[in-house]
C-alpha cells in the first residue's frame, strides 16, 4: 500500500499520526482514503470546489506535482507527502 | 569623533562599537575572538547577563540596548542578514530579544561591527541625538531637529543627510514617549528605504527613547561582503543551498499572509479578543487578496534585505495605487483585523502604516486594541475608531498612551477582566488552545507569549511530546536567531554549523551548536531569575482557561507543573539537528 505523509499541523484529526498506509491507485484515491479514515481531514485538504486547496503543496516520492494532478499513478512503496505552509510572523 | 581602525572585509578583525548617552561618546573595542560564534540573539543574552543590572530600571540609565547583527549578516550566505536588538523590556520587566530584517545589520557586519552597546542616559529627555557610524568613525549627533517626526518622514529627512549607501535604525514618537509597545524599525532594502522592518516586541523601542536615541546612521560606504575562510566551499554551499531552496516548493512565496485561511481552519486565527478561535472575515483578510491587488495597484512581493532568496514580504499599494505599507503580515492581519473584528484587510493596511509610522508592535497594539472593544468602550469592527486611537498616541492623549503601552495597561485602565498576555506581552495570532506545545513556549520562554520564541504548529501533538517540542523548537529558533538567518528561510542547526565552519575554516560540532542554543536560553533565564521572575510567571492569563474556542471546546488545560519540566536540559537527539527554524 502507498503510505501517505501527514504535516504536523494536519495531525490534529489523525491524532498524532503523521505516516498512514491507505489503499489507492493513483495520489486522489490515496487522499480519499486517507480523509474517509480521519473525515476532520476533509476541510483541511479540499476546497468547496473539491479541488485541493491553493495552500496545499502534493508531492510523490519527494517530487512536487500539481495540486490538479491527482490521477498520478502511486504503488505499493510509494510516498505521497501533504505539506502546507504554517508559520509567519 | 572616536577613530577606529580600517574595517577588514572578513570574520577576523571585528571590533565592537560602545556609545554612552549620559555623556554622548562613543568608541570602539576590538571584538572578542571568544564570541566569534556568538551574534544576534546569543550575543545580546551574553552582554545584557554580563552588564545589565536586571533590576534596574528598563527606562533608566542603567538598562543596556544592544543592536547585534546575526553571525552570518554580510556574508553572500541567503538570507541571513537579521538583527537583534536587546535589552531589559519594559513591558515585561525581563531579557528581551526582538529581531528585524532590513539593511542595517548586513550593513554593520560588512564594517566589521559586531554589535553597538548602548548605555546611559542624557540628563535633558528633551534631547534626542543620532549615532552615525561608518568605516572610520563613530560618533553621536545632536537630532533635535529630528524630534517627534514619524518613522517614514524621518527617513526621507535623513536620507537627504546621510550618502544613498546608508541605511537606518529608528524610532517613532512611541519611542520618544517611552511606551511599552514601542518597537524599533530598520530600514529595508528598497531604494526609498522604508523604515517598515521592526523589531516589533517587547517595547524596545522604548529604551531607545529613554536614551534619547532617535536613530542609528550606518554608511558602508564601499565596503564588500564579509569573506569567508573557505572561500570556495562557502560558494558551493550557497550556490547548493539556493538551489534547493528555490526548486523546493517555497512555502512564503505569497508572504505569511497567505496563512490565513489555514490558521483559521486550525482555530488559531482569534476573533474578538480571543473568544473564538475561528473569524468569519478570514475570506477577506486572507493574504491571497493582498497578493491579487497587485494587478490592479502595483505592489509586489520582495526582499526586505539585500540577497534574500526567500521574498515573503508584501509590498501594499492602496486604491489609487501608492504604496501603503509593507509587510502585510499575518499577525498584523489576525491581531489588528480579526481580533478586533476589523474585517477588511484594506483598513488593516492602513493601521499597519500608523504602527509603522509610530513605532508600534502590531501585535502588542492590536491585542490592546481588542481588550478596548471587548470592555464595551468601542464597538468590534470600528476600524476608523481603531485609526483614531492610533493618532492618539502621537497626540499622547491618556488613551493613546495607554494602548501604546500595552495590553496590561489598557486592561487595568478599562479594568476589563480578558487579557490574553504571558509576562505582561500580549499572546501572538498562534494559539495555545489548540497548539499545547506553543503554549510550552509561551510560559517558560524569557521573552513572554512570543511565538518566534518556538512555534509548534501540531495540534495533534500527544501531551508525552509537547515539552520535548518546545524545547527543541525554543532552541533551533534561538540558534537561528543569533546566525542571521531569517526563520522563514528556515535553516536547520546542521546547516547553521555547515556555515559556521566555512566562515571561519574550522568544524563547528554538532555538541558546539547545541550547547549555543541551551546556553542562549539559559542566559535569558538567568537573567530573569536575577529580576525576580519565579515559576509563579510561568502561567496562562485565567481567559485561556475558560474561554473555550472550536467545537472541542478547547482550553488550555495544562497544569502549572508540565512546563517546568523544559527547564531541564534534553539529551540532544540526531532528529534536533535537522529540525527546521519556524517562526
Amino acid at each position: 500500500m502507498p503510505q501517505v505523509k501527514i504535516p504536523p499541523p494536519y495531525r490534529g484529526p489523525t491524532q498524532g499520526e503523521g505516516r498512514v498506509r491507505v489503499e489507492g491507485a493513483n495520489v486522489g484515491e490515496c487522499l480519499g482514503a486517507l480523509i474517509e479514515r480521519y473525515p476532520g481531514l476533509g476541510d483541511l485538504l479540499w476546497g468547496p470546489d473539491h479541488s485541493v486547496h491553493r495552500f496545499v503543496t502534493l508531492f510523490v516520492n519527494g517530487e512536487e506535482i500539481d495540486r490538479t494532478a491527482l490521477h498520478t499513478p502511486v504503488s505499493e512503496g510509494d510516498e505521497v507527502e501533504i505539506l502546507s505552509a504554517v508559520a509567519g510572523g | 569623533m572616536i577613530e577606529g581602525g580600517r574595517a577588514m572585509s572578513g570574520p577576523t578583525g571585528d571590533r565592537m562599537i560602545r556609545v554612552d548617552m549620559t555623556n554622548q561618546s562613543a568608541s570602539i573595542e576590538p571584538y572578542p575572538d571568544e564570541w566569534k560564534l556568538l551574534g544576534g540573539r546569543a550575543l545580546s543574552a551574553r552582554i545584557l547577563l554580563g552588564e545589565c543590572d536586571p533590576e534596574c530600571d528598563p527606562l533608566g540609565p542603567d538598562n543596556v540596548l544592544i543592536m547585534a547583527p546575526g553571525v552570518m549578516s554580510g556574508t553572500a550566505a541567503p538570507t541571513s542578514g537579521r538583527i537583534s536588538i536587546g535589552g531589559k523590556s519594559p513591558l515585561t520587566g525581563g531579557i528581551k530579544e526582538a529581531n528585524a530584517g532590513g539593511n542595517p545589520g548586513q550593513d554593520l557586519m560588512k564594517l566589521g561591527f559586531r554589535v553597538i552597546v548602548v548605555k546611559g542616559k542624557p540628563s535633558d529627555p528633551n534631547k534626542r541625538y543620532g549615532v552615525e557610524v561608518s568605516e572610520d568613525s563613530v560618533k553621536v549627533v545632536a537630532a533635535d531637529d529630528y524630534k517627534a517626526q514619524w518613522n517614514y518622514a524621518l527617513i526621507e529627512n535623513l536620507s537627504e543627510k546621510y550618502a544613498k549607501t546608508a541605511s537606518f535604525i529608528s524610532i517613532g514618537p512611541a519611542g520618544e514617549m517611552q511606551l511599552t509597545g514601542a518597537s524599533v524599525a530598520c530600514t529595508d532594502s528598497a531604494a526609498e528605504r522604508r523604515p517598515a522592518r521592526h523589531a516589533a516586541r517587547g517595547g524596545l523601542g522604548a529604551v531607545m527613547g529613554s536614551k534619547g536615541l532617535k536613530y542609528v546612521a550606518i554608511d558602508p560606504g564601499k565596503a564588500r561582503a564579509r569573506q569567508p575562510a573557505d572561500r570556495k566551499e562557502f560558494a558551493a554551499l550557497n550556490k547548493k543551498y539556493t538551489k534547493d531552496y528555490l526548486d523546493g516548493p517555497q512555502m512564503f512565496k505569497t508572504g505569511t499572509s497567505s496563512v490565513v485561511p489555514i490558521a483559521n481552519m486550525l482555530f488559531t486565527f482569534p476573533y474578538k479578543n480571543r473568544v473564538e478561535g475561528q473569524s468569519p472575515d478570514a475570506g477577506t483578510l486572507d493574504g491571497k487578496n493582498i497578493v491579487e491587488s497587485f494587478e490592479s495597484r502595483g505592489g509586489e512581493m520582495h526582499n526586505c534585505m539585500t540577497g534574500c532568496i526567500v521574498k515573503c514580504s508584501n509590498v501594499v499599494h492602496d486604491a489609487e495605487g501608492n504604496y501603503k505599507t509593507s509587510a502585510l503580515e499575518f499577525e498584523t492581519l489576525t491581531l489588528l483585523g480579526s481580533n478586533c473584528g476589523i474585517a477588511s484587510w484594506e483598513d488593516v493596511a492602513d493601521l499597519d502604516r500608523l504602527c509603522d509610522e509610530l513605532g508600534l508592535d502590531t501585535i502588542e497594539t492590536g491585542a490592546a486594541i481588542a481588550i478596548y472593544m471587548d470592555s464595551g468602550a468601542m464597538e468590534f469592527g470600528d476600524a476608523e475608531g481603531a485609526k483614531r486611537i492610533l493618532k492618539e498616541i502621537a497626540d499622547g492623549t491618556e488613551l493613546g498612551r495607554a494602548v501604546g503601552n500595552g495590553a496590561v495597561a489598557i486592561g487595568k485602565k478599562t479594568k476589563h477582566h480578558r487579557v490574553p498576555t504571558v509576562k505582561g506581552q500580549a499572546i501572538p495570532a498562534w494559539d495555545p488552545r489548540p497548539l499545547k506545545a506553543t503554549g510550552i513556549t509561551y510560559v517558560t520562554s524569557a521573552m513572554g507569549a512570543d511565538h518566534t520564541a518556538g512555534l509548534i504548529v501540531n495540534p495533534g501533538m500527544p501531551e508525552k511530546d509537547w515539552v520535548l517540542a518546545s524545547q527543541e523548537s525554543q532552541m533551533v529558533n534561538a540558534i537561528c536567531d543569533s546566525s542571521g538567518f531569517c526563520q522563514f528561510l528556515q535553516p536547520t542547526p546542521d546547516d547553521i554549523r555547515r556555515y559556521y565552519g566555512l566562515l571561519y575554516g574550522e568544524e563547528v560540532s554538532r555538541e558546539q551548536i547545541y550547547d549555543q542554543g541551551w546556553q542562549c536560553l539559559s542566559d535569558e533565564w538567568e537573567f530573569n531569575r536575577r529580576a525576580g521572575f519565579t515559576e509563579k510567571d510561568d502561567v496562562m492569563p485565567d481567559c485561556m482557561a475558560k474561554d473555550a474556542i472550536g467545537p472541542a471546546n478547547l482550553v488550555w488545560d495544562v497544569s502549572n507543573e508540565l512546563p517546568q519540566q523544559a527547564y531541564k536540559r534534553p539529551i540532544a537527539r540526531d532528529e534536533f539537528f535537522v529540525v527546521k527554524a519556524t517562526g
